[in-house]
């Protein structure tokens, strides 16, 4: 989450985000205690278990949050990566000397890179990789608009792994597959939908469990938009090409919406970004998806909440763990939330 | 308010100040800390949450609904909140009760540094938000120029504070030892609230005194036999169990002595120039054999660790892991075994929290220290 992966791909390397296994953590638990959020307790696990000696390199953005820090140490020593980098970006507060700060990590991740395959990356090749990323952008913000137009035209679990898919693939071929999905999309006729519509949001930087979201919609209500990374944050934003690709990235970086509880930002609030989106999609309410243990979307989330009651919107809390022990709990919050907002 | 590494500046302008575990801690020493955490619960906090944060959260709520807390734990709502980001708790409460209260935030960024190589340019960032953001800020606030002449007063004091105190951290390595952490943990405040006021230098030695009489009369900290197990203890202090832990060790004659956190304080006083004060203030934490800055992550933790293993003639660790914060808790489980391996010395994890007691299970601690004392007898034989 926030690595700009242009530099990667510029330095002609896959890059791939970081991701929660499907399996339940074991050997992960003598290097991590349990409560810890899922994707990097699952991570670790994934680590310790041998299972990430496929890849070449690992980056880490050390100041995301307190949780990520356990990583690079395990990592370490148990993994042994051919090329590591710890980045250090900062959170969007004022003043140049942040601006600055940022600049330098991202000229330094630069030059690890090209250390670490021997090339040099020019500015060229660097724009050539923020036109491919822009692209993405374009091409999902499409994807995004046609499901607003038609919200049962795709699940909502289908729509996170087409934008997953994006995140662990070349992204050219990612763009060509969808090119071929788009004109097909569009081209279909799907019947206007009557069923309560609602935007979740949350799970800041990692999938949120397909039950959940299937849950969702077979109790009668319909996703045609999201504020979740794995959805509208990760394309959130397109890098505005100067002559310095660096320093777009980095203004990027800077920018202060969608807002994330990560990245230091108080006075633009949550809550309104969230309120435009239901405006936007002329939704009925809110479902906030926190995975347990993920301190800044959970020290956040009591002012969104009172925020949405201000407002009027209905909004619910459903928590997720990377081991869902019982979805009962999940289904009578949720099956409550769609008899207020008038379901069946 | 504001944290260690930023709020010798609000000082340094005259300014009240008040920080986020200073304030946990003096919750947790009254006793107010379930109450006020239970208002933070009212007011939608989730009980995962820092507790240290949702105290926070807790009396804004209390002060916002009239919620009848113990009045000794409402705090006056500051001018400024300096937010210094060491850990990203310690912005997220100054965010939190800038959208609940609307006080002024004045954003620090104070990375935590894993790899010496980092030191340079990180030091140079935190010293530019000094210069550029944070006494520009407090002039503009306070609506004076910023008093370079009364921080170099503070830290004229300060580095006779921190001398006196040294001589007390010495004695932590007698065998017996004379007095323990908590004592010291309990002692810190003239570190902080008192910063630049030569009551301090009174107070250290006073507490000088007091030991070296225990070393004449021949008292150590516990028992009259004193100690069986040396302790190392990382990570906060259980601020509202102190008590609590001391009774579980005592009758095994096993006393902390050393950690991390209090030892970040400032632990070499040949770095303070009040010549040069806000230089070095920076220096501070990013000068030396081991910048302060590095000790949070995992390889200076094991730098530091390490050396206090050896200087204070250690048996055993005991790693605090707050399941509320991490800030301590970083790859700790990998630092005991690497420490176990160099050194032989046995750890032990011991979860609960700073605050909140529903986070601290007795049967937990008993079953987790009764193994780590197996363990240092089993080594001994």
């Amino acid at each position: 989450m926030q690595v700009p992966e242009e530099i990667v791909h510029a330095a002609g390397l896959i890059p791939v985000v970081i991701w929660r296994g499907n399996e339940a953590v074991t050997w992960g638990h003598s290097h991590i205690p349990p409560y810890y959020c899922g994707i990097v307790r699952s991570f670790i696990d994934d680590a310790v278990r041998g299972k990430l000696g496929f890849m070449d390199g690992m980056i880490f953005h050390v100041r995301q949050c307190l949780l990520i820090m356990d990583i690079p140490l395990i990592i370490e020593r148990h993994v042994k990566p051919e090329y590591m980098k710890l980045l250090y970006l900062p959170p969007v507060y004022p003043g140049e000397a942040t601006r600055d700060f940022l600049i330098s990590d991202l000229e330094l991740f630069k030059k690890s890179l090209e250390e670490y395959t021997g090339n040099t990356i020019t500015d060229d090749m660097l724009k050539s990789s923020i036109a491919v990323y822009n692209e993405n952008r374009s091409l999902l913000e499409r994807l995004y608009e046609i499901r607003r137009k038609k919200p049962q035209i795709l699940t909502s679990a289908e729509v996170m792994k087409i934008v997953w898919a994006g995140m662990l693939m070349q992204k050219e071929d990612h763009n060509e597959l969808l090119k071929e999905l788009l004109p097909l999309m569009e081209a279909m006729t799907i019947e206007p939908t009557t069923k309560i519509k609602v935007i979740p949001i949350g799970c800041l930087c990692q999938i949120p469990p397909f039950d959940v979201l299937n849950m969702i919609e077979d109790l009668g209500m319909v996703i045609p938009d999201d504020d979740l990374y794995v959805g509208s944050r990760y394309f959130a934003n397109k890098v505005n090409m100067n002559d310095n690709p660096i320093e777009a990235l980095a203004e990027r970086h800077l920018k202060k919406t969608p807002v994330c509880p990560t990245k230091g930002v108080w006075d633009v609030l949550w809550a309104d970004d969230v309120e435009e989106m239901v405006k936007l999609n002329n939704a009925s309410g809110v479902i906030s998806i926190h995975v347990k243990f993920c301190p800044p979307h959970a020290c956040y989330y009591p002012d969104f909440k009172s925020r949405m009651i201000e407002k009027g919107i209905p909004e619910i809390l459903v928590q997720v763990e990377h081991e869902m022990l019982s979805m009962e709990g999940i289904k009578t919050r949720l099956q409550s939330f769609t008899e207020s907002l008038g379901g069946e | 308010m504001g944290f260690a590494p930023t709020f010798i500046f609000a000082f340094a302008m005259g300014m009240k100040c008040h920080f986020m575990a200073g304030y946990s801690a003096y919750c947790g020493g009254i006793g107010a800390a379930a109450e006020v955490l239970q208002a933070a619960e009212m007011g939608g906090d989730l009980a995962e949450s820092c507790s240290y944060h949702r105290l926070h959260m807790g009396m804004a709520e209390a002060v916002k609904r009239n919620i009848p807390i113990n009045p000794d734990a409402i705090l006056p709502i500051p001018d400024i909140m300096i937010a210094g980001r060491l850990c990203p708790e310690m912005a997220y409460y100054a965010e939190g009760l800038n959208r609940r209260l609307g006080v002024p935030v004045l954003p620090v960024e104070f990375p935590i540094v894993f790899d010496r190589e980092d030191v340079p340019r990180i030091k140079k960032y935190f010293a530019a938000q000094i210069k550029e953001t944070v006494i520009p800020t407090l002039e503009k606030v306070c609506g004076k120029p910023f008093d370079y002449d009364r921080m170099s007063e503070i830290l004229t004091v300060l580095k006779k504070v921190v001398t006196v105190r040294n001589k007390c951290w010495e004695f932590f390595k007698e065998k017996p030892s004379y007095w323990t952490l908590w004592d010291y943990g309990v002692s810190i405040a003239p570190l902080f609230y008192m910063m630049g006021d030569p009551v301090g230098i009174t107070y250290y030695e006073k507490l000088l005194k007091e030991l070296q009489e225990r070393k004449e009369k021949g008292i150590p900290a516990i028992g009259p036999e004193g100690e069986k197990y040396r302790l190392y203890w990382d990570g906060w202090l259980p601020w509202a169990f102190l008590g609590k832990f001391m009774r579980k060790l005592t009758p095994h004659a096993a006393v902390c002595l050393t950690g991390r956190y209090l030892w970040e304080f400032y632990p070499d006083p040949d770095m303070i120039d009040p010549e040069h004060p806000v230089e070095t203030w920076i220096n501070l934490y990013y000068d030396g054999k081991e910048p302060l800055a590095m000790e949070y992550a995992p390889k200076g933790a094991l730098h530091e660790i390490g050396n206090l293993i050896e200087d204070y003639s250690l048996d055993g660790m005991i790693m605090f892991s707050s399941k509320t914060c991490r800030l301590w808790n970083i790859s700790q489980l990998d630092v005991i075994d690497m420490l176990e391996k160099k050194y032989g010395v046995p750890g032990v994890i011991i979860e609960g929290d700073m605050i909140d007691p529903a986070m601290v299970s007795d049967s937990q601690i008993d079953t987790r220290l009764e193994a780590l004392f197996e363990l240092i007898d089993a080594r001994r034989r």
